[in-house]
């Protein structure tokens, strides 16, 4: 965890002379969703941490695992403790690079986002896609895309398992500003 | 006489366990204002505590209910929610309180640089410490 903040940090501050390049945002929101015939649920996260660097167009997200709500406290409890294991892997994080970032005008342009996404602590290389919209003080970001649990080792016992996806729908938005300080 | 009793103590038995399991599914997230705070601290000793060994402070404070005194920097509103920075004396990183709605709804009294006390759920630290579900206690 330690490595991940150093590396975050070196992401905001290497450079700091070229801060006006730098846009983030410590509100973005992450909302999931696993639907099932028996069962529909969703959790928000309105904690995230996300950084675009707008002259390379590199992009780090960092999420706390505790911060996703969920309607019924039974379910936020079994996600913490059973699936995603939160004491022992408090976050997940996701860091890697806007393809053709350089085209991004004012106007809506849908890119790729490609890197590293880190959940329950496996590692796995990820492209998404998604909408951005770049104006002087903001970049925003918004999209969604599908998670198989079982590509970062997240067991459900058979009790549930009828009740959870095993395919998660992650949906994102992030309103990016120029970070100052 | 004798089978009609067996019958009624396994229903009876039933219904109580069937109550006892919705109770459980439907068991209500805790109430911040009413449970009485884990731990009291200001914003500084916590960014502290968390700069300096993250891991033992994710131990000490994550779920925890924290009562946590500091001053404002910023109070601002996002997708109808209150969040208010607490200053801290490290340059980067503050404590950031996401405001439950009743909260949010008292933010109006609240002023920049004025000193106050919060009760909320520790989740973690990213740039910031982070408090979710927050109650103005003055």
């Amino acid at each position: 965890m330690k490595i991940i903040h150093t590396i975050l940090m070196c992401f905001l501050f290497v450079n700091v002379s070229n801060s006006q390049e730098r846009f983030l945002t410590k509100n973005g929101a992450i909302t999931f969703f696993s639907s099932t015939i028996m069962a529909d649920i969703k959790a928000d996260n309105n904690q995230v941490l996300s950084i675009i660097d707008a002259s390379n167009g590199k992009m780090a997200i960092s999420i706390l695992m505790k911060s996703f709500m969920f309607k019924k406290a039974l379910m936020q409890e079994h996600f913490n403790e059973n699936y995603v294991e939160s004491d022992l892997f408090p976050k997940a994080t996701f860091k890697g690079e806007i393809l053709n970032f350089e085209t991004l005008k004012d106007l809506e342009t849908k890119l790729e986002v490609r890197g590293l996404i880190m959940i329950h602590g496996k590692r796995k290389e990820i492209i998404i896609p998604a909408s951005f919209t770049r104006s002087e003080n903001t970049i925003f970001v918004k999209g969604e895309f599908n998670l198989l649990l079982s590509d970062y080792n997240i067991k459900i016992p058979n009790v549930v398992a009828k009740k959870i996806s095993k395919e998660i729908k992650v949906s994102f938005e992030f309103n990016h500003k120029p970070y100052k300080k | 006489m004798n089978n009609k009793k067996i019958i009624t103590i396994i229903l009876g038995f039933g219904i109580v366990s069937l109550f006892v399991v919705y109770k459980i599914y439907n068991k209500p997230h805790v109430n911040v204002s009413d449970v009485k705070s884990d731990i009291i601290i200001t914003a500084d000793k916590i960014i502290d505590d968390f700069s300096s060994d993250e891991m033992k402070a994710n131990k000490s404070y994550l779920d925890k209910i924290i009562k946590i005194s500091g001053v404002i920097s910023e109070l601002k509103v996002v997708k109808q929610k209150g969040i208010i920075t607490l200053k801290t004396n490290h340059d980067f990183g503050s404590v950031l309180c996401h405001l439950s709605d009743k909260a949010t709804r008292k933010m109006n009294s609240l002023k920049e640089e004025q000193t106050i006390t919060l009760k909320g759920i520790c989740t973690g630290f990213l740039l910031d410490v982070i408090l979710v579900n927050c109650e103005i206690t003055y």
